[in-house]
């Protein structure tokens, strides 16, 4: 701090702190304080509150007509008293009933079904396996786009992988959607090949399968699998490769022992943002399964938030995704031997 | 370990249009210490990597021990090549950096690791197994690129410019070390550079390159005392050069019209009476006083001294004649008018043709 205000004077150095303070705040502290705090507590609505409201009203309006055909004046202010008592009493119950008090605990967390539970393993596994596959798919391309150079590279960078992306995530999503609908274009050219009956319903469910997810989400985050690794490829000094190759070592060899070593923080990089982007993912599972292939949890976050209206269980929800892949970004980090200096490279 | 011989039979190397080595003939004998010396881009590294299996020569045969290399890779070679920035794996050990080759090989752990120690204590690393190539210093990463390369056993060890990231102490001991290592494992060494003092201080021969053309293949004496063309007379030491006319050939003997007057010179390869030549005497050869072969009045315009010797910066007729001379008393206060001397055996008339330095 006291280089900062060295370098740049005590005004300017205060001002680029609290403009640091204030990203923190509006970026991490606030909205991940409001989704924690929102998870840890819930509403206490009981159901039995509305019959026991209902049953107070009809039990005033017996003592009202009680009370009307009362004559002797002191029986009679004995009713007004009950009615009035009754009267307090549902109006203690009618403000439970529309702001029922908040109870905080851990009880959002725990009381997740069993269905939702497995289907937030299966989320992470899903996760997982996307992230694998799209590791083994973008690693010989970031190898090529590292190694390739002048003006060839540029054109495979650009035309295979940058203008996809100037391309809208639904549209894309969408696009393989046709591609693997019941009549879409690959069911279309096996029908033309006379392999599948469309007449008869005889298609290939494909996106009756989690595995075409697996297909849209890595079409859709190879960019994010790419990159980190091409950045850190292009730094490895290619006289490494030939020296390897030199010394006699095969090139399966090479990769394992020179070319992987040195890609380790990109392919860290890479894993940590396609898994994060996949376990949160939301369009994809949604577009391509449309219900049919079985939810994903941000589905059912969703679903809590928007469907039951429940966003305290929405948010527990949110908050265990959160702690898995911070978990992951751990694990991989320890895995791979890299540091977050490493990573910010 | 035992060194092989290398032979370039009419290879030529070609980069799409341009010819980065003419075709050439060479013969490198096994055990030799061969450097190929040059400019950038003359053509030493190509040949180089032809050698090494990294270029295919677009014609000729590249033969190892007498055996044709086309089609073997860098890997099937029994060559080894030290990279000009040495290229170490950074992630890996020093131990495991020398035992790499070997672990190519399918050696197993304990016995590679136990050679590694060998190579490393050969060159004087014995303690440093457990370190990274980044916490060594120049020298030591030196020495450990050669203890890798000389773990595979090659018969041919390939040098490109491995000294060159050093600074002038350490290159100098380096130097010596080299030599000394050569001797000791005996295999054939292939060094290039555009450093002629390296050259000059480890080789048994000497190949002087120039536009991916062969100049000259001589001894190091040789090469210095007897230069066969303009360029290698101009690239390898100092000279001072003289244009004139030829006037007269007679038993080797030149005499040559000069705007310094005539000078009596001995012939290296001339062309016809009245042929453009240069005339080339090294600063070490011409003395103070006149001499019976040859002497050229010259004022003294600059004195350089450089310790052990001093070059004493001389003009006549337009042109700088630079003279290095012993250092002593007599050095000290040298009139401004001297009299330039040097033998006929050391002016040597070259006929017109392209020098070193422009």
């Amino acid at each position: 701090m006291a280089s900062l205000f060295r370098a740049y004077g005590r005004g300017l150095g205060v001002l680029l702190l609290a403009i640091a303070a204030l990203w923190i705040l509006a970026l991490i502290v606030v909205p991940l304080g409001a989704m924690i705090e929102q998870s840890l507590w819930w509403k206490d609505s009981r159901g039995d509150i509305t019959l026991q409201i209902d049953r107070l009203y009809n039990e005033m309006a017996t003592l009202q007509l009680d009370a009307a055909g009362e004559t002797d004046a002191g029986r009679k202010a004995g009713f007004e008293a009950q009615i009035a008592q009754k009267q307090a009493e549902a109006t203690a119950l009618e403000a439970q009933e529309t702001n029922p008090p908040k109870t905080y605990g851990l009880a959002n967390f725990t009381r997740m079904s069993g269905l939702h539970f497995y289907i937030f393993i299966r989320t992470i596994i899903y996760a997982l396996m996307v992230t694998g596959l799209a590791l083994v798919v973008c690693y010989p391309m970031a190898y090529a786009v590292a190694l390739a150079s002048g003006p060839r590279k540029a054109v495979v960078l650009t035309v295979a992988l940058i203008v996809p992306y100037a391309i809208n995530e639904l549209l894309r999503v969408y696009a393989w959607l046709m591609i693997l609908d019941y009549r879409g274009v690959i069911n279309g050219i096996l029908a033309w090949l006379g392999m599948v009956d469309l007449d008869n319903r005889g298609w290939i469910p494909f996106l009756e399968n989690p595995s075409a997810v697996f297909l849209a989400m890595i079409y859709t985050y190879v960019l994010f699998m790419v990159f980190p690794m091409v950045n850190t490829l292009e730094t490895l000094d290619r006289n490494q490769i030939e020296a390897a190759r030199d010394l006699g070592a095969s090139s399966f060899r090479i990769h394992r022992r020179v070319i992987i070593p040195h890609a380790k923080p990109g392919i860290a990089v890479g894993c940590i943002m396609t898994f994060m982007l996949s376990a949160g993912s939301y369009s994809v599972p949604a577009i391509m399964t449309r219900g049919q292939g079985g939810d994903w949890f941000s589905q059912l976050v969703y679903r809590q938030f928007y469907e039951s209206n429940n966003w305290n269980m929405g948010s527990a929800y949110a908050v265990s995704l959160l702690v898995v892949c911070t978990a992951f970004i751990l694990i991989m980090m320890r895995l791979f031997g890299v540091g977050l200096r490493d990573i910010a490279k | 370990m035992r060194g092989k011989d290398v032979r370039l039979d009419q290879v030529s190397i070609r980069f799409g249009d341009s010819v980065a080595v003419q075709p050439l003939n060479l013969t490198i004998e096994a055990g030799e210490f061969f450097s190929i010396l040059g400019p950038s881009g003359c053509g030493k590294t190509t040949i180089l990597r032809t050698v090494s299996g990294f270029i295919e020569p677009t014609i000729g045969r590249v033969l190892i021990g007498g055996e044709d290399m086309a089609g073997k890779g860098p890997n099937e070679r029994p060559t080894a090549l030290i990279f000009q920035n040495l290229a170490l794996f950074p992630l890996m050990s020093v131990a495991e950096n020398v035992a790499f080759g070997l672990e190519a090989r399918g050696v197993a752990k304990a016995e590679r690791l136990k050679r590694a120690q060998e190579l490393l204590e050969l060159v004087a690393l014995g303690g440093y197994g457990d370190k990274k190539p980044a916490d060594l210093s120049g020298g030591q990463r030196q020495r450990v690129a050669i203890a890798r390369a000389l773990a595979v056993e090659p018969s041919v060890l390939l040098l490109d410019e491995p000294l060159s990231a050093l600074d002038l102490k350490l290159r100098q001991h380096m130097r010596a070390e080299l030599r000394a290592i050569q001797k000791r494992v005996g295999i054939t060494f292939i060094y290039i550079t555009h450093d002629q003092g390296e050259a000059l201080a480890m080789s048994d021969r000497v190949a002087v390159m120039s536009r991916g053309r062969l100049e000259q293949v001589a001894a190091p004496d040789t090469l210095y005392a007897e230069p066969a063309t303009p360029f290698v007379a101009t690239f390898v030491g100092e000279q001072n050069v003289i244009r004139g006319t030829l006037r007269r050939i007679s038993n080797g003997a030149a005499s040559v019209d000069t705007p310094l007057g005539p000078i009596e010179g001995c012939e290296v390869g001339t062309p016809g009476i009245g042929a453009p030549v240069l005339v080339m005497v090294r600063p070490e050869r011409m003395t103070l006083g006149a001499t019976r072969d040859n002497s050229i009045p010259v004022t003294l315009k600059a004195r350089h001294l450089e310790g052990p010797s001093v070059n004493l910066e001389c003009v006549t007729g337009g042109q700088t004649l630079t003279v290095t001379l012993a250092n002593g008393p007599a050095m000290r206060d040298l009139p401004a008018d001297l009299v330039l001397g040097f033998g006929r055996e050391d002016a040597r008339v070259y006929a017109e043709g392209a020098l070193a330095h422009g």
